[in-house]
Order: C-alpha cells, then structure tokens, then sequence
C-alpha cells in the first residue's frame, strides 16, 4: 500500500551500530509506537533528513502506518523533510536574546553566509549553493544567560559578536 | 544585599560533580539511603505535604497535594520528569543535566519510592544534547552502582529510568503534550479531567514533574521538614476560618536575563523583591527599569510602580501575575514595549499547536495586529458623538465632541480575551497555552497603552520616557486582571 502512496527511490535501513540502539530503545516501552521520537531521531541522525523510505521503515518497525508517521514528523520542527546543509546553524531570536542583540549576528551571518534564512517549509532558502551551511532561526534555547546564542549541530555558541562568529566559521573543518 | 542561598546548586560547579565517585563524596545518594533506611513510602509522601514544596515548572501546584491524587491501586505508575525547558526566559534546567545529573537522578529514586513507582521517562528537549549525554552517562553509572535496575539496595526496589528526546516544540512542556509525545504522537495537549495523576501516559497513573522540583526532594528528606520550611515566607489564606496557611518554602533557581549586568541562574530564597533581584544580578544595565516579566514570556508583566513585588507564588498571584517557571527578563528605558510584545507573540503564533480554532486563528491574529502597530499601520479613528454641554457660543447644545478611537488596541483585547478571558480567568481552549497568549498580549497593552497608542498616532514605533509609557496603578483597571480578593496577609 505505501510504495503506492510515497514514491519511494532507495530503500532505507538502520546500519548495524544504528540497529543496535533501535534494539535497546525499542524495549524502553510497553508499546512499539513510543519509541517515535529517538527512531527518527536516530534516522535523521544516518540519513541526514526523513526521506518517504524513512518514514516507511520507521512505520514497519513500530508497526504503525506510513502516515502516522508522516503526521508526528510535521509537527516537530527538529525534523527535516528535505535535505539541510552539513552544519546546520540555529540562531534564537526569542525576547531575551533580541534584548542581547542577536539580530546584528543575524544579519552578520546572513552577509557571510550570503543565504537567506529558512523557513520550515522551504529549507533550501537557507541553505548555501554548496551545502555547507543551512541557516534558520528558533526560538529560546533556555540559554538566556549568555545571550546572544546559535546552535552549530549539537555545539552551543554563548555571547555571540559578528568578530566570534567569523572565528567559528574559519575553524569549522570543510 | 541579599545573600544567594545556594542548595540545589551548591555543589554544581566542583569538578567532576558528574560522576557518581565526586557526587558521592558530596553526600550523594545518602539522602534516598536514609529516606530507604528510615522512612516508610508513606512517610516521605507526608513530608513532601508538610514541606509545603510547590511544582517549578509553571504552574505551582502543590507536590504533595498532586501525589495524593494518585491511585495507589493501579499498576504501573509512571513518573515523567519534565526537562522540557523552554519557557523563553529560563535555564536553570540545563544546568542541572549538564552539570550535576546525579542529583536528578537521587531525587528521581526517591519520588519513586515514595510512590511505588517503577519505571520514570525523562523528557529532555530535542536541543540539550550535552544534557541528555551528560544524564544518560550518569544513569549508565548509577546502573553500574546498584543505585538503579532491579533490587536496589537489596531493598527489593525497582527503578529503571529511560531519557526520551524531544524535537523542537514548545507545546510538549505543557504536561499532557509531554505525554502524548512521550506516546510517539504529535504533542498536542489532551482534555482535562482525566488530570495525569489519573490517567497519564500510557493510560496510566502519571507523575509529571519539573527537574527543579524532584531536585528538591533529597533536600527534605536529608535536611528534614522544619529546616526546608524555615526557608522562604508562609502567608496565610484569610478567606478561611481558621486562616489556612500559604507557605512558599524553599529556594527558587531564578534565572534573569535582559536588562542586567550579570544574567545568569541565582538560587536565592523564595520572597525577594523585584529590585533586590536585579541587585544581587549586578544592577541594571542602563537607567531606568521600564519592565519586568516575573516568570517566562507567559507571565503578565510588571511596571516600574510595582519592583518592590515580592518574587514567590502568593504575592505575584495577588499582583496578578505568576512566578511561573521562575524566568526572569528586565527591560531598561531604550526598549520599546510594542516591539517586545511583537517578539513574544512571534513565538506563540509558531508554538501553538493547532488544536483548537481559538488559539490557532486567534494567536496569529494577535500577532498580525500587533506587527502592524509596529509597521505604523495600526488602525484608528476620530469619532464624534452628540455631547449635552455648553457650547461654545456659551449656550446649551451639541458640543460636538470627538474623540480618538484605538480600534487595534481594542481589537487586540477583544480577539485575546476570546482566546482566554485574562479577567474571568476562563479559557476557550483545551490548555491554558491560551492565557499564556493572553496574559502578555492583554497586559501590555494595558499596562503601557501610552506608548501603543503613540506607534498608531505618529504611523511608527515610538519609545517613550519610562514614567511616560506607563499607566499608573491607582487609577487603573489594567492592574486588576484577575478575580482574586485581596485578603491574604502575611502569617509571621
Ligand atoms: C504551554 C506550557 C508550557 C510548559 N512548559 C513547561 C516546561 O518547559 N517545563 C516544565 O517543567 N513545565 C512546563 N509547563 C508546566 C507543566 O504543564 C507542568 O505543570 C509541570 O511540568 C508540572 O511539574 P511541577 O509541578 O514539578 O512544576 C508548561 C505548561 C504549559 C501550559
Ligand atoms: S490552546 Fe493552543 S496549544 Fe493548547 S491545545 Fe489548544 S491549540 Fe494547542
Ligand atoms: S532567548 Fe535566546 S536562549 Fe533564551
């Protein structure tokens, strides 16, 4: 039924390592269907973004259906339906950190980057040509403290000025 | 000055307190063996009554009373441990995770002891990932040590606990989002009743609660009863005969941002001042407080007039606003209250979930109307209206008066109050995430109208003097957002 929903190009698989994990997480719970979140999680840690043959072998593993699948993914913004540049860099731009001005490291690293911000819906918009960088902006980090911040990957940067920020980009490796 | 009153916090920044050898050295553990050693599970239920401790995480309820709300007859009972974190405004969670996890952890076991629970979910959000690694490593040792698994202790206790990744929504912090998230759906909030305690995740009972909270816990069982509650001001209800007694015990993990000179997390006992705050933070980075907001973006905020507020769950109830999750962000003269609200209604309109039509039409609806008053496009008109007076040929008659009519700002109360009523605290919604809409949107409005109504006059956003864009309190009904009588009085 899926493969006629979904266009489906390459099949998707856990690799070993990602498999074992899915094995462990799988047994946290008393129903199959709770371990959603950490499963995509550890999809898009592999694939890069929840492709359809994603979402398809998550719903076979956790016995649910493809859109079931497709309706959790929608909602939570951390997960990508299209593909994002190699380091992706989340800048807040909630009430504290504007008070901090994070909007002149805004627009400090959109003229570096020369890209544009995404939105939820159209990802490439913020995504430079040669897709190092994807740029977007969220909201609180709940690191008020040492505002202004962004979020490379999983790395937290604190009290951001344009001249930090041109350091950061230098050392990031290719 | 003030004196920080660090407990949760105390040791958070010795080396390696992450590691189960370091915390140990620190009376780690040592308060769940006594609580083991020298309390029954009923015992610690009643101390958590007694102490008075009320839940950090938004809504202030009652520990104890909630606990007492559980079934003891059903099986299993979860424990989910909200580490959600992302109230704008605070950040006193991740410190926790990232740098003293075995206290979580302490605090976890002794919860489920008290409530003959098993198996404990905790709820990180998507973005801490050095804090999930940090509490996952803590959990492998505590694993390693006997402390978690199968016949802890030889005591014939069985705790597992599991860390369980968020994705990004705001929605998920509110408890029974948190739940159906947990569940592997869309974080949409359920109807209440069932309440959690009830029926919870998995339709069972289930315990939601705050990491500060739980943090709280070995506090009372090693120090004891008398000791926690000699910390923060009791009030007491005169609404009842004999006056039921309103404690606000213990420490708060304030986290103040904005406006200061030193932001950062200060563990401090419940009942200071607005002002003192900002003291002990460094001062004020600037001239002049213009704003305060007492607790997250949800909370209603606080002019000038009313910094001498005492920061706990009683006193900013009565002044009409919250402590909420305890997020402190101070605002000097240079800013401009239209365009913070606008920066906080941006964030509501993404966060909500879409559930119920009030909250996802209203909530953009409110954006849209307060971005245009920032645009300089906000709506006005000029009315005049048959007036019986002298008029100027110093007869009877028509004055022919007229008068300025905000129709935006009256908008803006209107389509916020039909989201939630900030004056008969009634909701149209399935969670309150409607107030927390609401509350600031209506608040600030009222409270600094002046400088509302200058961005529609002059067509662009206009920062006022301080004393200028404030309304003040006597004559004013913007003070009186909530139905609640005045009649508390201080206990001591
Ligand atoms: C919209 C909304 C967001 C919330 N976000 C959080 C949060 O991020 N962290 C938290 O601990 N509680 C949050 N809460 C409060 C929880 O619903 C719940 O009251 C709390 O976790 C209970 O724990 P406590 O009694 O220990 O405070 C939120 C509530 C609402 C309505
Ligand atoms: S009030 Fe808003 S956030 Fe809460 S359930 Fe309704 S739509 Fe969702
Ligand atoms: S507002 Fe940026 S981290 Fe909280």
């Amino acid at each position: 039924m899926a493969d006629e929903i979904i266009q489906i190009e390459t099949p998707f698989q856990f690799n070993e390592e990602n498999r074992r994990e899915f094995d462990e997480l799988i047994g946290r719970y008393p129903i199959k269907e709770a371990a959603m979140l950490p499963t995509l999680h550890l999809a898009q840690r592999q694939e890069g973004y929840i492709t359809p043959a994603v979402m398809k072998h998550v719903a076979e593993l956790l016995e649910v259906t493809v859109m079931k699948v497709k309706d959790v993914v929608t909602f939570y913004p951390m997960f990508f339906e299209e593909p994002v540049g190699k380091y992706v860099i989340r800048i807040c731009h909630t009430l504290p950190c504007a008070l901090r001005d994070c909007k002149v490291v805004l627009d400090h690293l959109k003229a570096k980057l020369g890209t544009d911000v995404a939105s939820e819906t159209n990802l490439a918009k913020g995504t430079t040509d040669d897709g190092k960088f994807t740029l977007m902006k969220v909201e609180c980090l709940a690191s008020c403290d040492v505002a202004p911040v962004i979020m490379v990957n999983d790395d937290l940067y604190k009290n951001l000025t344009p001249e930090k920020i041109d350091e950061l980009l230098e050392q990031l490796p290719n | 000055m003030v004196q920080e009153k660090r407990i949760l916090y105390e040791h958070l920044n010795v080396p390696d307190i992450n590691t189960f050898d370091v915390y140990r050295q620190y009376d780690g553990y040592a308060r769940f063996e006594k609580a083991l050693a020298e309390y029954q599970p009923d015992d610690i239920a009643k101390m958590v009554m007694d102490s008075g401790l009320k839940g950090r995480g938004g809504a202030g309820f009652s520990t104890g009373l909630k606990w007492s709300f559980v079934p003891k007859d059903i099986e299993p009972r979860y424990l989910c441990c909200n580490a959600d974190e992302s109230e704008p405004g605070t950040f006193s969670n991740r410190y926790v995770l990232e740098k003293n996890p075995h206290l979580l952890i302490e605090g976890i076991l002794i919860c489920c002891y008290a409530m003959g629970i098993e198996t404990t979910y905790v709820y990180i959000r998507g973005e801490f990932t050095l804090g999930k690694q940090m509490l996952d490593a803590a959990i492998k040792e505590a694993y390693e040590q006997g402390y978690l698994g199968e016949n802890i202790r030889d005591t014939g206790l069985n705790v597992n606990i599991y860390t369980h990744p968020g994705a990004g929504a705001y929605i998920c912090g509110e408890e029974t989002g948190l739940i159906e998230s947990l569940e592997g759906k869309r974080g949409q909030p359920r109807n209440k009743p069932p309440f959690p305690a009830v029926e919870g995740v998995f339709m069972k009972p289930t315990v939601v609660q705050n990491v500060e909270t739980l943090c709280n816990l070995p506090f009372i069982v090693g120090n004891g009863v008398e000791w926690y509650t000699e910390m923060g001001p009791t009030y007491a209800d005169t609404r009842e005969d004999p006056p039921k007694p309103d404690p606000n015990t213990g420490t708060k993990l304030y986290c103040i941002s904005g406006d200061v000179n030193e932001p950062g997390v200060y563990e401090l006992e419940l009942g200071l001042t607005c002002t003192e705050l900002i003291e002990v933070a460094g001062g004020l980075r600037g001239e002049e407080v213009k704003a305060v907001i007492p607790g997250g973006s949800s909370a209603p905020i606080l002019t000038h007039y009313e910094l001498d507020t005492r920061l706990d769950f009683t006193s900013l109830t009565l002044a009409k606003s919250m402590l909420g999750s305890g997020g402190i962000i101070v605002m000097n003269e240079t800013r401009n209250i239209v365009d913070c609200l606008l920066n906080i209604m941006k964030f509501y309109a993404h966060e909500s979930c879409g559930q119920c039509t009030p909250c996802r039409w209203g909530t953009p609806w409110v954006r849209d109307i307060v971005q245009r008053i920032a645009d300089g496009e906000g709506r006005k008109t000029t009315i005049t209206r048959p007036k019986f007076g002298v008029t100027e040929s110093g007869r009877w008659g028509d004055t022919g008066e007229t008068e300025e009519i905000y129709e935006d700002l009256d908008l803006l109360e209107e389509v916020a109050n039909n989201i939630a009523n900030v004056d008969t605290m009634t909701w149209n919604t399935i969670c309150v995430f409607g107030i927390a809409v609401s509350w600031p949107a209506v608040s600030y409005m009222r409270k600094f109208r002046p400088e509302f109504e200058a961005a529609i006059r002059e067509g662009k956003l206009v920062t006022l003097p301080v004393a200028e864009a404030t309304v003040p309190p006597e004559e004013n009904y913007a003070y009186q957002q909530r139905f609640i009588p005045k009649e508390f009085s201080e206990l001591e």
